[in-house]
């Protein structure tokens, strides 16, 4: 039985780069499938179960150590990269085969080799088990790793707020305060008013805490934005914003968080 | 109040350690040698042996200079501190005159003012510490003002030297932000292929990315970027991202010819083409069309910059990229340009500066 593989980069000229040194190093090997993301790579893979993988780390969509977790222990994956250091590092410490991109020759035929090792009949099964505790976890830390330099928070970064015939996407930095309007909710930034469909409540949700508060009932405010609070009779306060005119109403029950101030 | 605050002050010990850190030597020289100038010039007219009357014009020198130290690190005082020093001099000299004459006689001032030989010598000792401390303490203060203008001026050269350097270093980080090691290297892959596969398409994409490190280099030197180059040097990047994602990338520039002459900062259209190949394109499994564009508008210059890619991630916060093309775009128009995003539909970002025209009025 003639070897099979699959070759998964976004960039087509890589890809058929890999597949021509492939039929070069390897002649034996047949490429079944390639796959131009995350998804189509698992999807042939499922499609052909292919005894060996190339997978591209940087792909759109499903990134290769998606791909790779939706097929560890069933193949052999080999990961190529381009200039990863933190990758590499993390390949290294888990034994993982892997390519840095552009790739000579030499360092190809070396992977074709330890391949062609695990793939005889002969090789105790036991080598491939003793790479599978390692591969998990370095799939895991490596998967941390790109989810945090993608995303390193969640809270919501930038509103989306029609004006005239354009949505504007204003950064939350901008944002001076936002205040309910009956159906709507009116967001004041340094350039200028908008009305948003977002209520109040899922605003208070979905912004920063620390940096957004909501005073009021209808009323949720930049801290960078205010320059003093007035204290009022009656248990009631304004905020007084920098560098304008226009004051917001503190209502009783969220007084507690400028008593400290 | 006031007067409990300066007793405090007085009473102080940091206040007399400051004075005391103020009594130089040159300055104790000086105040020896007005006393020795003044003991030998009036020698020959005085009854008493020259030692005692040096004696009697050192010290007043030494209270002299002692006033004019005290008053000079007297903070808060109500009249200017170079003013205090002078008026402290001159109260010094002829009071400390009276209080030797006053010590020399017992104490007894009928005997003092009662001799005319006597009344003379605080007349000649007293106006001559007057007349020269008075000299000296201008001339003092002259220097100091000297010695203070000059540190300004080396204040001034250190600060102009820390913002020349934190200008080159902003440059230096223009230019790695942008020649990514990441890019170059996946772009040399490219280029690798064709040029194995003995690809026709090989010459104009190395053509490609020399005019690209060539437009994103010699900017470090170059006054005046234009938008002409700024054209240049995106079209040449999309060419090579094009190369790289045939299928997934397309492009259209359209800016027209008569704008290419407008100042720009350096990497103005990039940083928006490459956020759009970035955070749109690359991202989606589809891809899509990016549009670069520059229109004379009335009274404006609109740039643009609109992909069809992913669209924005509203939990993703702005990129440092567009942050320092804020500052960048502000430190060249001032506040004529503004920099605003919009969302495409059905998904996508436009990028929009628009730089309004200088008014030749104001």
């Amino acid at each position: 039985m003639t070897p099979t593989a699959l070759v998964a980069d976004d960039e087509p000229l890589l890809r058929q780069r890999l597949i021509a040194h492939l039929a070069h190093a390897w002649p034996e090997l047949t490429v079944v499938a390639e796959a131009r993301n995350g998804r189509e790579a698992v999807e042939l893979f499922e499609a052909h179960e292919p005894q060996v993988v190339f997978l591209d780390v940087h792909m759109p969509g499903m990134t290769g150590i998606e791909a790779a977790r939706c097929m560890a222990h069933r193949t052999r994956i080999v990961f190529v990269t381009a200039y990863e250091q933190y990758a590499v590092q993390a390949f290294e410490q888990g034994a993982i085969d892997y390519l840095v991109k552009p790739f000579d020759e030499t360092r190809l035929a070396d992977t074709v080799q330890r391949l062609r090792e695990r793939l005889e009949p002969a090789a105790p099964t036991k080598a491939a088990d003793a790479l599978g505790a390692p591969l998990e976890m370095v799939l895991d830390r490596l998967a941390a790793e790109v989810r945090q330099r993608a995303a390193p928070q969640s809270w919501l970064q930038w509103i989306k707020a029609s004006v005239g015939t354009t949505v504007r996407l204003i950064p939350v930095d901008q944002v001076i305060y936002l205040r309910s309007d009956e159906k709507y909710t009116l967001v004041v930034w340094e350039g200028g008013e908008a009305l948003i469909r977002k209520t109040i409540r899922e605003l208070a949700d979905e912004l920063d805490p620390q940096r957004y508060v909501q005073i009021h009932r209808s009323v949720i405010v930049n801290l960078a934005r205010v320059s003093h609070v007035a204290r009022g009779l009656n248990e009631t306060a304004d905020v007084h914003l920098s560098g304008r005119t226009e004051t917001l109403p503190v209502s009783r029950s969220y007084l507690h968080l400028f008593r400290q101030m | 109040m006031n007067r409990k605050q300066d007793a405090a002050r007085a009473s102080d010990p940091t206040y007399w350690r400051r004075c005391l850190a103020a009594l130089t030597g040159a300055s104790v020289g000086w105040a020896v040698g007005l006393a020795i100038t003044i003991a030998v010039v009036l020698s020959p007219t005085f009854i008493p042996p020259w030692p005692v009357l040096f004696g009697r014009t050192l010290f007043i020198a030494i209270v002299c200079l002692l006033a004019y130290t005290a008053a000079g690190q007297w903070r808060g005082s109500p009249i200017p501190r170079w003013m205090a020093q002078v008026l402290a001099v001159a109260l010094a000299g002829p009071l400390a005159t009276l209080f030797v004459y006053v010590l020399s006689t017992g104490g007894n001032l009928q005997e003092m003012f009662g001799n005319p030989a006597r009344v003379m010598g605080i007349g000649l000792i007293g106006g001559s510490a007057l007349v020269l401390g008075l000299i000296i303490t201008l001339g003092a203060l002259y220097r100091e003002r000297d010695a203070q203008a000059n540190a300004q001026a080396l204040q001034f050269a250190l600060e102009r030297e820390t913002l020349q350097r934190q200008t080159a270093d902003a440059k230096l980080a223009v230019l790695q932000s942008q020649i990514e090691p990441h890019f170059l290297f996946n772009t040399l892959a490219n280029v690798q292929a064709l040029v194995e596969g003995g690809s026709p398409r090989a010459a104009p994409v190395l053509a490609s990315l020399i005019a690209y490190l060539r437009a994103a280099m010699p900017q470090l030197q170059d006054g005046a970027p234009t938008l002409g180059r700024e054209e240049q040097l995106v079209r040449a990047y999309l060419d090579l991202m094009h190369m790289r994602m045939p299928d997934r990338l397309h492009y259209a520039i359209e800016v027209e010819p008569a704008l290419r002459n407008l100042t720009l900062p350096p990497m103005t259209l990039l940083t928006l083409v490459e956020n759009a190949v970035r955070h749109g394109i690359d991202p989606s499994e589809a891809g899509g069309h990016i549009e670069v564009g520059a229109r004379r508008e009335v009274g404006s210059v609109r740039l643009w910059v609109a992909d069809s890619g992913r669209g924005i991630d509203e939990t993703k916060p702005p990129g440092i990229g567009l942050a320092n093309l804020r500052e960048r775009l502000a430190a060249t128009f001032g506040g004529r340009a503004t920099l605003t995003l919009h969302a495409v539909e059905p998904h996508g970002v436009r990028a929009e500066i628009e730089v309004a025209d200088e008014n030749p009025g104001s």
